[in-house]
């Protein structure tokens, strides 16, 4: 069942367009993470998940019902944590807490709570106002978190979160996926994305470049890098291999053939090369490559 | 009705500080009243300028501030326009303070529709209000016992108090709804303060206007304040016409309100 529904969606302020076109689908249980760079639409695609801003066109579904007619008890079973946390700063984090528990109608379990500000060492008797970046963050996660949602949306969740808190949430999200909640992640962190997420969507100037799964990327595609005073481009072509970057003394492709097929044929070179090196492709490769065919294709 | 909760937390000092300040300036201009009419203030004359003029400002009977409630009447309409701008800024603020501060992210994450966002803060600020209202006018009707001339009635005074005080409540709703309605509007409330000040003092002169021509009479019906200036609250009672065109502007304010907050894109 998707959680999360997008179908043609589009955003515009004015005469500018934000979101154009954008469609994909987020099943229940999965890691979803969503990235592209600064101003690629990527909060706004949030604000009209969350119903903040209504769609200039297409339609979203969250647990099964469209938004914006989705009703409150679709609502409760949302959590959100946003990118700029900006909550009551007058209100003691405690007071925030019961708050929120006493919007979803829940009495919150005392241990819970306990548990939460234990392990993201929130000072409750604090006011919101006078906490640092970090640790209003981690209030806002912990109000995202409390009222056991189905569905977490998150932007920009790590940050001004030390390491160890990191961590620590990144352990607590993955018990949740465990239980069979469905997380959708929006980050500029690369590496998070690529340890956490099983699936991907790359979205950049409001359009949706592709969506991907994390473990078929990882899988399929290596990246050999060749160093040596000839380069044997011709080839590597020969084996299927594609250029992706290329200096005097070092060239770098991409790979999907066997293994076994590349040794061979680096093996039967007759001038040597000083270093070669075989890697998973990661996803900042993934990005990267992404990004520069989409800017070739514009050009 | 947790925002309702919430609201009414966030406002609280900000109503006791207006109780205390406008309890303060009551105490401190009846208390001017035995002076004021031991030096012969209702013999000053004022026969130089316009009658209309004299309306206009509601110096039209010099006789009746030898009295508490002509005195009262006259002093306290300044108080009705410090009145009129704290709803209109509770009003302003209600819904534009939520989108300026960010605030909005955690309250529209919530299980919460719009429709109870602008519910229950009309609630709660209706209600404010309607607390700042009553102990200000308990505190004027005590202050006038007080300082009361011999020979005044208490009961005459005690009616007059009572006309005053539901007045002036409505004329307090209308402008907190019109200023829900701008505030639903705004996606700021950086301007809500001058707005406030621009809508009393507008509808006020308005009302000024209204006074000084009588083919512009009907521009009084657009001055919320006129229909709760205690000087002719005491003298004519409860004009209902006035209450009932205060009372349509407050419907239509809510309802377009509602309907504006419920379509627009929040700034998150």
């Amino acid at each position: 069942m998707s959680v999360i529904e997008l179908s043609h969606i589009s955003k515009r302020f004015g005469k500018f367009v934000a979101v154009n076109d954008l469609s994909f689908s987020v099943e229940q249980g999965e890691f979803f993470g969503f990235i592209g760079p600064n101003g690629a639409g990527k909060s706004t695609t949030m604000n009209m998940m969350l119903n903040f801003i209504k769609c200039s066109g297409g339609e979203i579904s969250l647990l099964g019902k469209k938004v914006p007619q989705y009703d409150l008890e679709v609502k409760k079973r949302i959590g959100y944590v946003p990118s700029d946390v900006r909550f009551y700063p007058q209100l003691r984090v405690q007071d925030l807490i019961r708050y929120t528990l006493d919007f979803h109608h829940m009495e919150g379990d005392k241990a819970e709570i306990d548990r939460y500000c234990d392990l993201f060492q929130i000072d409750r008797k604090k006011k919101f106002g006078d906490l640092s970046l970090g640790n209003k963050k981690k209030v806002a996660l912990v109000c995202g978190l409390i009222h056991h949602p189905e569905l977490i949306i998150m932007d920009e969740p790590t940050n001004g979160l030390d390491p160890l808190m990191h961590a620590r949430l990144f352990r607590v999200l993955k018990e949740k996926q465990e239980q069979g909640v469905t997380i959708f992640l929006s980050s500029h962190n690369l590496k998070e994305v690529e340890d956490y997420c099983s699936k991907v969507a790359f979205i950049r100037s409001g359009q949706l470049i592709g969506v991907e799964d994390l473990s078929q990327i990882n899988k399929k595609v290596k990246v050999i890098t060749l160093k040596g005073e000839t380069l044997p481009l011709e080839q590597m072509q020969t084996i299927g291999a594609k250029c992706i970057k290329k200096e005097d003394h070092e060239a770098r492709f991409l790979y999907e053939g066997g293994l076994p097929q590349l040794f061979s044929t680096l093996s039967n070179l007759s001038a040597d090369l000083d270093d070669v090196s075989v890697a998973n492709r990661d996803l900042e490769e993934q990005f990267m490559s992404m990004y520069e065919r989409q800017e070739g294709e514009r050009l | 009705m947790t925002l309702f909760r919430l609201e009414c937390k966030t406002h609280i000092k900000t109503l006791l500080i207006w109780i205390i300040v406008v309890g303060l300036l009551t105490l401190g201009l009846v208390s001017l009243f035995p002076a004021m009419k031991d030096m012969g203030l209702q013999q000053m004359d004022l026969k130089s300028m316009p009658k209309e003029m004299l309306k206009a400002f509601n110096l039209s009977d010099m006789g009746l501030l030898a009295t508490i409630k002509g005195y009262f009447g006259y002093e306290y309409q300044y108080v009705m326009i410090a009145t009129g701008i704290f709803a209109a800024m509770l009003g302003t603020n209600a819904l534009s303070r939520e989108e300026s501060e960010g605030t909005i992210s955690y309250l529209y994450a919530q299980p919460i529709s719009r429709i109870s966002i602008i519910g229950q803060k009309m609630l709660a600020n209706s209600i404010l209000y309607t607390l700042y209202w009553i102990v200000s006018m308990a505190v004027a009707f005590l202050v006038c016992l007080i300082f009361k001339e011999s020979g005044a009635s208490v009961s005459n005074l005690f009616k007059a108090f009572s006309q005053l005080t539901f007045a002036g409540w409505v004329m307090g709703l209308t402008f907190l709804a019109v200023g829900f309605l701008l505030s639903s509007l705004l996606s700021s409330n950086k301007s809500a303060t001058s707005l406030s000040l621009g809508l009393v003092f507008l509808t006020f002169i308005l009302g000024v206007v209204g006074k000084l021509k009588e083919d512009f009479q009907a521009l009084v019906y657009f001055s919320p304040v006129d229909a709760a200036l205690p000087s002719a609250v005491f003298k004519n009672g409860i004009e209902w016409n006035y209450i009932v065109t205060d009372l349509i502007v407050i419907c239509i304010s809510c309802l377009l309100a509602l309907w504006i907050y419920r379509r627009k894109d929040l700034k998150v």
